[in-house]
């Protein structure tokens, strides 16, 4: 009796131990995110304080009106939002017909292609902005919604068919070969057939494709002038010029910037979290 | 059904989306930067052919090997600090159970799904001299002299801890998977050999995490090398070139320099460096996991 009854102190003690440690490294991580909303809330003259955090005397909601007009949130959110979306499905298109082809059919060079597509991985993106620049100023692709579109494709692609590659590997044959004795084609087979059974592959690779343009702006900035297609990052970008002295308002775009990917995050946290796992240890 | 199988026109129109994306949007840009680098273009007008002299200049130029440092600095920045302290993390999180385990894991992901733009900002607002969070925390320990994080000097290990904080997340994340596919049964075999938790991290956890870490590290390898937003907003390679990274060093030779030449070939060797990089620790990894 005794002998558990020290056990379980033992335990209490130790998850005690483990939680603080947790909740240190939390502190660290989320801390800062805390301060930027915090200070977004106060007016610009108390943020030169001594304290970690201010006590706005008045809620300052005005910052973040000012935040959302002068930001052009909505334009920018909207355009983030429909660049991506149409990116994941490009990219869902595309790696599910290579990888068919890749993974299924019978031809000599299916590994030297799989290779060549798979070479994007390696490549730094960064590197390809100045040709890039070029090559869409030629072709007058600067400023429209192609020049982002085309290189989130272009990188994201490498991932999405290694994920696709490996996920149809899993899936039986017998259902397509079926659906192919009673005369389906393949490109309906591939459309009717297959692609539902790709359910958890499709999550993943949508994650990751997110994930990865969601943020982007280097490319964005170099490629667009006009606000049309700018996307989210470019509210803070745009911001810090024009209210430069603000600091408080500037804050407040931060702030509300953020909003959106941490709201979608935390709302579907589980999803992400098996995703980007699935993703990571097999990418 | 082979016939169908081998349906070349078939193959081709499956693969040609993909192959065409590849070749318009990877291949034939490395090409024309091969070709640029080869002249004194910049950015306008005419080209003239210079031969490798741009590649020579390359050699002799020290913000070059700065930027080549720094990122040295920072893969070591990730392997000997970031890394650790997510196994470690991902370690003690994976004994928790219940809710804490969900919300810490989401915690310590959040960063990564802010964008690098706010991330970039919301560090040069923590390390300013007047307001900034990081003089504050030090005045509370009473240290009063304001330092300035981003000037010289300073600067290149400011820059190193916003990229280890940002990456944590991320990192943690892949350990954390890597350890919760550990089969429970070596830990309760252990349990009962009386293994305290010290011995059952180095010589279960780790030995078996060592695929995942291989993994990983090549990533943060490749990432380190790759950088380029955080510094571009942050310090844009300044003061001087201190914080320079190659893909900012090129960005910046063409657009603010105006040598859009020397920008493509530095983007050359760039590609050529990731290139061998890679081929070279999966070639290392491989040869061992063989031994």
């Amino acid at each position: 009796m005794e002998f558990v009854g020290k056990k379980r102190k033992n335990q209490t003690l130790g998850n005690v131990f483990k939680i603080t440690c947790l909740s240190f490294v939390a502190i660290i991580q989320i801390f800062p995110l805390v301060w930027l909303f915090d200070f977004s809330l106060a007016s610009s003259n108390e943020l030169f304080t001594n304290g970690l955090l201010i006590i706005p005397k008045k809620i300052q909601w005005g910052n973040y009106v000012k935040a959302f007009v002068d930001g052009n949130f909505l334009l920018y959110l909207k355009n983030s939002l429909l660049i991506n979306t149409l990116a994941v499905i490009i990219v869902l298109i595309i790696s599910i017909m290579a990888a068919f082809a890749i993974t299924r059919m019978s031809w000599k060079l299916s590994p030297v292609v799989r290779n060549i597509l798979l070479l994007g991985m390696m490549i730094p993106i960064h590197a390809t902005i100045l040709p890039n620049y070029q090559i869409y100023n030629k072709l007058g692709l600067t400023d429209t919604i192609w020049a982002l579109l085309i290189p989130y494709v272009a990188f994201s692609l490498p991932q999405g068919v290694f994920l696709t590659c490996s996920f149809m590997d899993s899936i039986p044959r017998e259902l397509e070969e079926a659906a192919l004795i009673d005369g389906c084609n393949i490109y309906r087979m591939l459309a009717v057939i297959i692609t539902p059974l790709m359910k958890s592959s499709i999550a993943t690779v949508s994650i990751m494709t997110f994930l990865n343009n969601w943020n982007e702006f280097m490319m964005a900035s170099t490629y667009l002038s006009s606000n049309t297609w700018k996307t989210l990052p470019f509210s803070v970008l745009e911001f810090t010029g024009e209210y430069s002295s603000n600091y408080a308002v500037q804050f407040a775009v931060m702030a509300l910037t953020a909003l959106p990917a941490v709201l979608i995050y935390v709302l579907l946290n589980k999803h992400i979290t098996k995703g980007v796992a699935a993703g990571a240890v097999k990418g | 059904m082979q016939k169908l199988y081998s349906n070349k026109w078939v193959i081709l129109s499956l693969v040609a989306p993909g192959l065409l994306t590849f070749i318009f949007a990877i291949l034939a840009p490395i090409c024309l930067s091969f070709y640029y680098g080869l002249t004194d273009f910049s950015g306008l007008g005419n080209a003239t052919y210079v031969g490798l002299e741009n590649y020579k200049n390359l050699m002799s130029d020290a913000a070059f090997w700065t930027a080549l440092r720094n990122s040295i600095l920072l893969a070591f920045g990730f392997i000997l600090i970031q890394h650790p302290l997510a196994i470690i993390t991902a370690a003690i999180l994976d004994k928790l159970q219940g809710k804490a385990e969900g919300f810490f894991r989401c915690v310590y992901f959040i960063p990564n799904v802010i964008s690098v733009a706010i991330i970039a900002y919301l560090w040069k607002f923590i390390y300013n001299p007047n307001f900034g969070l990081l003089n504050n925390i030090l005045k509370i320990f009473g240290y009063n002299k304001e330092v300035n994080w981003l000037g010289s000097g300073m600067a290149i290990w400011s820059v190193l801890v916003v990229l280890i904080w940002h990456g944590f997340g991320w990192g943690m994340l892949i350990y954390y998977t890597g350890i919760k596919n550990i089969d429970p049964v070596l830990y309760e075999a252990a349990a009962i050999d009386g293994a305290n938790t010290r011995t059952v991290f180095m010589k279960i956890t780790l030995p078996l995490m060592k695929p995942v870490i291989q993994v990983n590290v090549t990533l943060a390898i490749i990432a380190a090398l790759k950088q380029m937003e955080t510094v571009y907003l942050l310090t844009n390679g300044g003061p001087g070139n201190e914080t320079q990274f190659l893909a900012n060093y090129l960005y910046k030779q063409a657009f603010s320099s105006f040598k859009y030449g020397y920008g493509n070939a530095i983007s050359v060797v760039f590609i050529v460096i990731c290139l061998v990089i890679t081929v070279a620790l999966n070639k290392m990894f491989q040869e061992k996991e063989v031994k």
